[in-house]
């Protein structure tokens, strides 16, 4: 059995990990908590690690055992600086709290990108975690809309080169503005984009932690996710009743089920398929062929294989070689923050000019 | 200067190379010296006479120059001490022959001391300096005293160097810790008339600290140490400021010199107590206890505290109608080590029905702790309170599952 720590940090991270607790409860609705039990995959810790206590009390699913604030009343307010200094401030406290849930295999770190604690606390995480415990670290950083404005930008363009510097296993992107698609307004956004990353999420657990033949380990995932520039997404797709196996992995690859933009076929560095199903329709010739193909376009290709009852579902989670949408990310960030800059040294200007205009003078009452 | 004396009995010839080096060295430098005299540059000529050691000369009521010291060596030297209004005392070393020795009075004036020669304890003075100053005084050595000490001593100076050590940095209060001085006189002259002033530290008792030292010779050491009882210092770190000592000289000049700072921490002592707590746990199936049924009672006493108890007995305060119906209700325990407990048990029938309440002591020492509990007993009456008592088990361990449950995810 595989131990796992999931941890999610600030607003976006504490929402998806109570929603890994709320798909461990089935997803059955609110009452589940009341009268059914959590049923990981493997053993799974989680605790959610937020600066504002509002956040944590918003949680549902998660055992108030589980949510630990880091006292500094009603967060960050976006400002990373302030954030990796309470960060310092309580990392004592912080590395104590994981310490108590014993030794892991794997880590996952859930944050956004775009506010202030989630995203100045990862990438410090990710380094005191490495010194701490040896166990594979894999963050999940989620995106902003686009339209948040600059300070998201910047924020998310400095989280993720921290997080790289800090050299976890891997980084696997969930992008808020690409999933928008799901709903109409922000919050049923929200959940759906939470509950989608984390009952893909749980699917992985499943799969690394399954002692069935074919499956994929620890092994695998790290050298998948060592591919390319060490950044990745997940893609699903789950087959309508008739498709073939071939269909439901390429349905995987397509961009609808991706949580991030990626042209897979021509950016996907390596990847690993999970697949999962009724015995009856798993043709594993027809998956050990369609794997075959796969490779010779996007490069290594590992597989598991978990035979269940109901239809067959296909997880895949894959590294880039190049990722033009943070690309275009970047260069949005340098201009927010160029822009930003200019403007304040406008209004800075004149303010000044505002003040020459009484230099001299002395107030007459 | 054993080996060197050895070296003139036994070399003469070497000496004689070594007198015959100096000679030639004085003749090469010599013209300078001239050159130098004649140009004016150390001014016209004050004194120049024979001073024995002791003797010494005054010049314009100000400065007093006395030969302290005379050395047939290698080069031929005499030591002078020299002193002057505002200024303070020098000592010099002039070799015969060499340039003449520049001395600054207050005002800036220049003087100059040459060696012309010297014999024995005899040396030959000769004084430059501005025009028109004059000797206006003359010094002898008392002949009562022996030989130079005196106006050797005239000039020494004591310097102590203390240090102190403690043989803890961190005490408990009731300690005591051993505090050391190592005093050094690194002078040359004795240190007289020391007083040791060692600032006090709240809440402590120094025990045999000295306030006044005997003398201490030049290059003698001494050691002096003192108990200090930490009495009722509040625990901390406390900074113990440095240790003065003031001293004179034999002249009777004042010094001081102070030892460093240290540091102590004062820790609370540890007081080592047992402390008891008894605990009574009855156990019965469904929350009522039938009249004339036995059930089980679970005593249990914790040593919560740091020491071993002695003797600790148990006292039992029964309703009425209640009886022991096996066991021991009142064991001693001869002692409980910390951290340790005593566990036993009793069966007790109650024969009414109602709220029961059992008081338990348990006595140490001259202390006791008690604990109570309470139960109901009910008339054996099964019959009619079965059905009831079906539907509430279950209908109540739900509502506590399900509170229980709210609690673990309420933040
Ligand atoms: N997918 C998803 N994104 C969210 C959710 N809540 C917030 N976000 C995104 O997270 C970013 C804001 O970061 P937060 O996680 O709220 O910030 P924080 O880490 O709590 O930091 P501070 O509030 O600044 O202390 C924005 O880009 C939001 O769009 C959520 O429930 N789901
Ligand atoms: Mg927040």
């Amino acid at each position: 059995m595989l131990n796992i720590l999931v941890l999610g940090l600030g607003q976006c991270g504490n929402r998806i990990l109570d929603s890994i607790n709320s798909e461990a409860f089935g997803g059955n609705g609110t009452f589940a908590k009341y009268y059914s039990n959590q049923k990981f995959p493997a053993s799974v810790k989680t605790i959610a690690i937020n600066t504002a206590i509002n956040d944590l009390k918003g949680l549902k699913y998660t055992l108030a055992k589980d949510r630990f604030h880091v006292p500094h009343l009603h967060g960050v307010g976006a400002n990373r600086t302030l954030g990796k200094k309470v960060f310092e401030d309580n990392k004592e406290l912080i590395m104590g709290e994981i310490d108590k849930r014993g030794s892991f295999d794997l880590i996952f770190i859930i944050t956004s990108t775009a506010g202030g604690s989630g995203s100045s606390f990862a990438p410090r995480l990710v380094e005191e975690l490495k010194a701490a415990y040896n166990a594979q670290i894999i963050c999940i950083a989620v995106l902003p809309f686009r339209e948040e404005g600059s300070i998201s930008l910047q924020n998310t363009a400095f989280c993720i080169k921290e997080l790289i510097e800090e050299k976890p296993n891997g980084i696997l992107l969930v992008d808020n503005q690409y999933l928008k698609k799901y709903a109409g307004d922000i919050k049923s956004a929200y959940d759906k984009i939470n509950a989608t990353t984390a009952r893909r999420l749980l699917f992985l657990i499943e799969a690394l932690n399954s002692e069935m033949l074919m499956v994929t380990d620890l092994g695998d995932l790290k050298t998948v996710m060592n591919g390319g520039v060490g950044i990745g997404t997940m893609g699903f797709y789950e087959s309508n009743n008739g498709n073939t196996v071939k269909a439901t992995i390429l349905g995987s690859f397509k961009p609808s089920g991706l949580l991030f933009p990626a042209n897979v076929y021509k950016e996907g560095a390596r990847a690993m398929l999970i697949i999962k199903g009724d015995k009856k329709y798993l043709d594993l010739d027809l998956i050990n062929k369609t794997i075959e193909e796969l490779s010779t376009e996007v490069g290594q290709v590992f597989k598991g294989v978990l035979v269940k009852k109901g239809p067959s579902k296909v997880l895949s989670l894959f590294t880039l070689n190049s990722i033009p949408e943070l690309d275009s990310l970047y260069a949005s960030a340098a201009d927010a923050i160029r822009t930003e800059k200019v403007k304040r040294e406008e209004s800075k200007r004149q303010l000044d000019d505002a003040f020459a205009c009484i230099e001299e003078l002395e107030p007459i009452y | 200067m054993a080996q060197q004396i050895e070296d003139k009995q036994n070399h003469p010839t070497a000496r004689g190379l070594k007198r015959l080096a100096m000679a030639a060295i004085i003749v090469l430098i010599s013209p300078l010296i001239m050159i130098a005299a004649a140009s004016g540059d150390y001014g016209e000529q004050i004194f120049e006479q024979n001073l024995r050691v002791g003797e010494g000369i005054e010049i314009e009521h100000s400065v007093k120059i006395e030969v302290v010291d005379t050395s047939t060596d290698i080069i031929d030297s005499a030591r002078f001490r020299v002193s002057s209004y505002l200024v303070p005392v020098r000592m010099l070393t002039i070799f015969q022959g060499d340039m003449p020795t520049e001395y600054e009075t207050y005002s800036g004036a220049r003087i100059y001391l040459e060696v012309v020669s010297v014999y024995g304890e005899t040396a030959l003075l000769r004084v430059t300096g501005p025009d028109n100053w004059r000797v206006t005084g003359y010094y002898e050595a008392e002949e009562t005293e022996t030989g130079s000490e005196p106006a050797a001593e005239a000039v020494t100076v004591p310097e102590l160097e203390i240090k102190r050590t403690l043989d803890m940095t961190s005490v408990e209060q009731g300690q005591l810790v051993l505090v050391t001085f190592k005093i050094k006189n690194d002078g040359n002259g004795t240190a007289t008339g020391i007083e040791m002033d060692e600032p006090l530290l709240r809440g402590t008792y120094q025990e045999g600290c000295p306030a006044t030292l005997g003398d201490i010779a030049a290059g003698a050491t001494v050691r002096v140490n003192y108990d200090l009882k930490i009495v009722d210092t509040p625990s901390g770190t406390y900074e113990l400021e440095p240790t003065l000592l003031n001293y004179k000289s034999e002249s009777g000049a004042s010094y001081s010199s102070e030892s460093s700072s240290n540091t102590l921490v004062v820790t609370a002592k540890e007081v080592l107590l047992p402390e008891l707590e008894i605990k009574i746990t009855i156990e019965s199936g469904d929350d009522v206890i039938i009249c004339g049924d036995r059930f089980p009672a679970t005593v249990r006493i914790d040593n919560t505290g740091n020491a071993t108890s002695g003797r600790a007995t148990i006292k039992s305060h029964l309703p009425d109608d209640v009886r022991v119906a096996d066991g021991d209700l009142e064991p001693v325990y001869e002692s409980i080590k910390p951290g340790d407990y005593e566990e036993y048990e009793v069966m007790l029938i109650a024969y009414e029905p109602g709220k029961h309440v059992i008081k338990m002591d348990v006595m140490w020492a001259d202390k006791e702790a008690s604990a109570s509990a309470e139960f109901w007993a009910e008339r054996s009456s099964l019959d009619k309170y079965y059905p009831h008592i079906l539907a509430v088990v279950p209908i109540g361990l739900l509502v506590v599952g399900i509170i229980r449950r709210h609690r673990e995810y309420s933040y």
